[in-house]
């Protein structure tokens, strides 16, 4: 449009709408919640500022940090540690995703089939997607309670609930993927009489496989932020280890103990997402 | 095997893709289906493998009725179904030579589909994959990905996956829409030779001058068979009559308006035609 007519513009239906009904409503809402929040939570900026002076000698305790031998194999180990039960748990996860995503997939059914047939795919479908999610709108840290009453402390039930969590997570991701793939060459497999299996396999899966390798170190990076929290529920890990120092006011030695920890997570960040970005879709 | 539609009708939503229609086909036949876009040429074909759901009428294949037939004996008919698409609908990340394995899907029993997944094709099906992408000329493709081949590479990959499937029926949706002439030429050949083996032949094409080489041509306007019978017997007005009204053929239609008239825009035509 090379030279605008006001004057044709009114015609078509007047200024351009700024503000409407449903924009100001929206604004109202959130505002609402934020004041009402506010005073909920007791949020204080004031109280943020005079409690600076704690705030600070505690920071200025952990300085420097403790470098001695002892406290440096303590983090290796718990590093390592929460290394193990974070690719454990994805990995597990991973495993019991994949056949609990492949059967809570809404594929289309075939075309004439019964009620009866449908009525008898349904069951499976929602049998999984309920599995799915309950492991995954249940916290990790709350699986980790769970498992530390039921096992005992130590990694291994920290593991078992970043492999739960991780099942739900990873498996409504999955389907998701699996129920967004181009679906042409699934019907033109099913057109050849290729069965829901064969289908699943060759036309859906491949079609899915780099974003499934994706979600799934994620998942992994997302594993080694809670598997540092876990610790403090006694589910093993270099949480575990803070927490022991905190309570021991070993200032140096948590601020030795949440460096590496930054390091880690930072480095595994990097890591996955250089080989997301070399995944070839 | 003999093709047989009886009054079917199909409609998506308020819109009526096929309307009353009508077909035989004997077996070995060879039929060019033609009409305009959206004349409902890709909904027969999907009719013909009961991927659609029929309003009214039936769909026989092989003297068997398709829409009535239970699971497994509806995996047995589409088995000998061969398909080949305009947009040739392979899986892209698999390699070429699975593509063409994947011809043998209908054959395959579940276990025998997951130990194909698992360790690849047998030794005999290996065998005729590679015979099949010989014959297309892309023997040396076999374990690329789809995806990095060209359009007509591809499509002679999904020709390759007849080979080795056999059919009885082939269906080909405007599979020459997206290909050079030299692989236009290449595929119609490899689907006469499929014809001359005995399987029956259903084409959809836009091309005109290519459905004037088949011996029957059907023409369907509007969902309704507006022509059937013998290329020579198929006259320019009648041609003309069928293509009126084309988007694309709009050689007798008005010059179009920038400004569409906006009750024109909501018919929402373009998602029956596109399929």
């Amino acid at each position: 449009m090379a030279s605008p007519h006001t004057e044709q513009r009114t015609t078509i239906g007047g200024a351009l709408p700024r503000y409407n009904w449903k924009m100001s409503l929206t604004i109202l809402v959130v505002l609402g919640l934020t004041g009402w929040s506010v005073w909920g939570t007791e949020f204080d900026l004031i109280e943020l500022l005079t409690g600076a002076a704690p705030a600070e000698r505690f920071v200025s305790e952990m300085f420097p940090p403790d470098l001695s031998l002892a406290t440096l194999q303590t983090t290796g180990a718990g590093i390592l540690e929460t290394f193990q039960m974070s690719f454990l748990g994805a990995f597990i996860g991973a495993l019991v995703a994949l056949p609990l995503a492949a059967i809570g997939t809404e594929a289309a059914p075939t075309v004439g089939a019964s009620t009866g047939e449908r009525l008898l795919r349904a069951i499976p479908y929602h049998v999984a997607r309920f599995i799915l999610n309950v492991f995954r709108s249940v916290p990790d840290i709350l699986w980790a309670l769970i498992f530390v009453v039921a096992l005992g402390l130590g990694p291994f039930p920290g593991t078992l609930a970043l492999a739960v969590h991780s099942a739900g997570v990873l498996g409504k991701l999955y389907s998701e993927t699996l129920e967004a793939v181009p679906s042409r060459p699934v019907e033109a497999l099913r057109a050849t009489g290729a069965d829901g299996l064969g289908a699943f396999l060759f036309g859906r899966l491949p079609q899915a496989a780099s974003p499934f390798a994706s979600l799934s170190l994620y998942q992994w990076e997302c594993n080694i932020r809670s598997a540092t929290i876990l610790g403090f529920v006694g589910a093993g890990g270099i949480g575990q280890q803070i927490l022991i120092s905190m309570n021991l006011f070993d200032y140096p030695k948590v601020a030795t103990l949440v460096g590496a920890t930054i390091i880690v997570v930072l480095l595994v960040d990097r890591f996955s997402a250089a080989v997301r970005r070399r995944l070839v879709y | 095997m003999e093709v047989s539609l009886e009054k079917i009708s199909v409609t998506f939503g308020k819109e009526q893709a096929i309307r009353d229609v009508s077909l035989r086909s004997e077996p070995g036949e060879m039929v060019a289906v033609i009409g305009a876009s959206g004349a409902g040429k890709s909904t027969l074909f999907r009719a013909l493998t009961r991927s659609v759901p029929l309003s009214s009428g039936s769909v026989e294949i092989g003297g068997r009725n398709l829409y009535e037939l239970p699971k497994r004996e509806l995996k047995g008919v589409r088995r000998n179904i061969g398909t080949i698409y305009q947009a040739y609908n392979l899986v892209p990340q698999l390699p070429a030579g699975v593509n063409v394995a994947l011809g043998e899907i209908g054959g395959m029993g579940r276990m025998d589909a997951l130990r194909t997944f698992l360790t690849g094709p047998g030794a005999n099906l290996t065998h005729r994959v590679r015979a099949a992408l010989e014959q297309v000329g892309l023997g040396e493709y076999a374990a690329v990905r789809t995806t990095n081949l060209s359009g007509g590479q591809q499509q002679r990959v999904a020709v390759a996956r007849l080979l080795v499937q056999r059919p009885s029926v082939v269906l080909a949706d405007e599979p020459f829409a997206a290909v050079d002439p030299v692989t236009t030429e290449k595929v119609l050949e490899t689907l006469t030779s499929l014809n001359g083996a005995g399987a029956t032949l259903l084409v959809n094409l836009h091309d005109v001058e290519i459905a004037r080489r088949f011996p029957r041509i059907v023409a369907l306007k509007d969902g309704r068979v507006a022509y059937d019978g013998s290329s020579e017997a198929l006259t320019e007005e009648k041609l003309a009559e069928i293509y009126r009204g084309d988007p694309q053929g709009a050689e007798d239609k008005p010059e179009p308006s920038p400004y569409p008239d906006p009750a024109r825009i909501t018919e929402g035509r373009d998602g029956v035609a596109a399929h």
